[in-house]
């Protein structure tokens, strides 16, 4: 039932793609129908042919690369706009020819099927049987097949004064494209991008440290380590990626509203003059319709990566004390079963100071401990989730085979002994790494690294 | 042989119980100037109501301009205004806190864009490019209904419609006003309805006709000079 309500955002979606794409060009309605259509059908069957065969990371590792790789290429789209409306003889009826040519239009539907049918299709847990599982792909398939005749019927009655340009076509698609990949988190790229500006960010202010353009010394007044400090927190990330994210779509309506009006001087009579002009211009403003679908698919992309509709496993630390040797131990079956694959998080308190750690079993079979912070972000701890751990802070997917390994991150590893009874590790140790980990990622602000 | 630019059969409009407008037959040439006469309630400014599609009529057929107007919408009766019909009413209807500049360009923001040096000239040519600042409460009523002469102009329309635009004007301000109608008409080739009491005003027009009681009564062409 989760996955039907998952999945109506996405026909949504899907329905709107199709309905731009018809209305995007115009010349090809069939061609582009059918090939959208079969688009559809066979990302859903690929996905599901993929998963079968390989592994679960593989098919979603493409739609992943699918998706990122257009947003890349509605950069390139959008400052291409923008050059266009900057320069006069730039050959725009070319562009034109190729979006309407066969190639662009149908192939491009096809892509976009492809695409959009992978994403409906990877929000199927994986855990059901074979029969549930080709009942479920066939329907959905099915479900997109028909949305491509829903979209033809509602874009013959759509105002023919709502245009979609050359360039805010791929805008809309790729926007809708990303809302429908955010719904997984997985698939979701938002987070990563934050991620990856919160990091880059972070990296480039250590070059400068290390470089002594920013010396690290002691007559720096905390005030200023306050205002670097800023640098290293995840709201730099989360606006550094803000910026990239709507940025091609802000340019493309840019390249829009540049979009030299209609030369009216030879026409003699002012109210014809003036008529022809207020039409440029309305149907300009018309035209801006479609990006600011864009950005709101965008927004909503944003959005739910932000604020995921998943449930994390994230119990209440245990306690636990030291022995007399300052040793803590951690039974293999005893309040919690440490063998059940997920992960299971304690608290160890020594002199005002607080630990948290968490022992988890890989799906290789093996245990591990680790803190639950890691040696980037502030330490807000992991939960757990679709075979991954998430980072609260920096909303970092880990896949549990690579949870104990040290880097990036992941939760630092701590060194311990396993038992035939369970895990024993040495508190002293484990403070010790905790105040490392968390001395450095709040170093400056308290608000974190 | 012109084309005729108002025909109607059978209108008719009525107000409640009230005819105003009585199965009227009538064809109006392109380029004419056409003078409506009548007494108080004869149906002069219910007729022109019609044929500049600020009211709809009760029954018949009326077409302007090869279209008939009974097919049309709000928005499309909007459009007709905007685009085919000039007015120039009695009472001015200017914005008392625009100038005269800006009361022109209204109607432009309203029929597309506004364009002040086309405004300006406008102004111009019916003599008041020196007034072009002054609202319209700084202005004679001669000169308020030449900035009127052209906001209506300004569109260029097929067809202006005068509701005794020179009623309450004294007889060099309302020579002055019908003068520059004359001659804006041959420029611009508009055709001209105008409704008034007046015999005089009548007679500048190419044919008078008579209403009354919603009824056309009578009608007189104006003898070709020489």
């Amino acid at each position: 039932m989760q996955f039907v309500f998952k999945l109506i955002p996405q026909l949504i979606a899907w329905t709107i793609m199709v309905l731009l794409l018809l209305r995007g060009i115009p010349g090809r309605r069939r061609g582009v129908s059918l090939w959208a259509a079969g688009g559809f059908t066979m990302g859903v069957v690929g996905y599901a042919l993929l998963a079968r065969l390989a592994s679960g990371t593989v098919p979603l590792g493409i739609i992943r690369c699918a998706v990122g790789g257009s947003f890349f290429l509605l950069w390139v789209v959008a400052v291409a706009a923008v050059y266009r409306s900057t320069v006069r003889d730039f050959p725009l009826v070319r562009v034109e020819r190729f979006v309407e040519s066969p190639f662009c239009a149908w192939g491009g539907g096809a892509i976009v099927g492809m695409v959009a049918g992978g994403i409906s299709a990877s929000l199927f847990p994986g855990s059901e049987s074979g029969t549930v599982r080709f009942l479920v792909f066939s329907t959905l398939a099915l479900a997109g097949v028909l949305l491509v005749v829903v979209a033809r019927k509602v874009e013959w009655r759509l105002a023919p004064s709502i245009g979609v340009t050359p360039s805010s076509l791929p805008a809309v698609l790729v926007a809708l494209l990303l809302f429908s990949s955010s719904s997984s988190l997985v698939l979701d790229l938002f987070s990563p991008l934050s991620m990856k500006v919160m990091k880059g960010t972070h990296d480039f202010v250590h070059q400068f440290m290390e470089s002594i353009l920013i010396p690290d010394h002691i007559f720096i007044r905390p005030a200023i380590w306050g205002y670097i400090g800023f640098l290293f927190g995840k709201e730099v990330g989360f606006w550094g990626g803000m910026v990239i994210w709507f940025f091609p779509v802000i340019l493309i309506s840019l390249a829009i509203y540049l979009e030299p009006l209609p030369s009216v001087a030879q026409i003699r009579q002012g109210a014809q003059r003036r008529r022809l002009l207020a039409a440029a211009i309305s149907k300009k403003r018309r035209t801006l319709v479609i990006p600011a679908i864009a950005l709101a698919a965008l927004a909503g992309a944003a959005y739910r990566s932000s604020f995921p509709n998943v449930e994390y496993w994230d119990p209440k630390p245990l306690s636990v004390t030291a022995t007399p040797a300052g040793e803590l131990f951690i039974p293999r079956k005893g309040e919690v079963d440490l063998e059940d694959g997920r992960l299971h998080k304690y608290l160890y308190k020594q002199g005002g100071k607080e630990v948290r750690f968490f022992v988890l079993m890989t799906p290789a079979g093996k245990l591990t401990v680790v803190l639950d912070a890691c040696a980037i972000c502030k330490p807000d701890g992991y939960g757990q989730t679709e075979g991954m751990v998430l980072c609260y802070y920096c909303k970092t997917l880990i896949p549990l085979d690579t949870v104990g390994k040290p880097g990036g991150c992941n939760p630092v590893p701590v060194s311990f002994l396993e038992r035939e009874d369970g895990v024993r590790l040495d508190a002293l140790t484990l403070v010790n790494s905790w105040n490392r980990t968390v001395q450095t990622t709040t170093k400056s602000s308290g608000e974190g690294k | 042989m012109a084309s005729m630019i108002i025909e109607t059969a059978g209108l008719t409009k009525s107000y409640g119980e009230i005819r105003a407008l009585k199965p009227l037959d009538l064809t109006v040439p392109e380029g004419e100037w056409l003078s409506v006469m009548g007494h108080s309630g004869s149906g002069k400014s219910t007729l022109l109501n019609l044929v500049g599609g600020l009211d709809r009529p009760t029954a018949g057929m009326l077409k302007v301009g090869g279209e008939d107007l009974l097919g049309r919408d709000e928005d499309g009766l909007a459009r007709f205004r905007r685009e085919f019909v000039g007015i120039i009413f009695q009472q001015h209807h200017l914005i008392p806190y625009l100038n005269a500049l800006e009361n022109v360009m209204l109607a432009q923001y309203f029929h597309s864009v506004p364009d002040e040096a086309e405004a300006r000239s406008a102004l111009e040519r019916v003599g008041l490019g020196h007034r072009l600042k002054n609202r319209p409460g700084e202005l004679s009523g001669g000169e308020q209904q030449r900035v009127c002469i052209a906001r209506a102009i300004i569109n260029s329309p097929r067809l202006l419609l005068g509701d005794e635009p020179t009623g309450n004007l004294d007889h060099g301000s309302t020579t002055m006003v019908l003068e520059l109608l004359r001659e804006l008409r041959v420029e611009e080739r508009f055709t001209i309805i105008m409704v008034t009491h007046n015999q005089e005003v009548a007679a500048w027009g190419d044919r008078t006709i008579y209403l009354d009681d919603g009824v056309l009564v009578r009608e007189e062409k104006k003898l070709v000079e020489g």
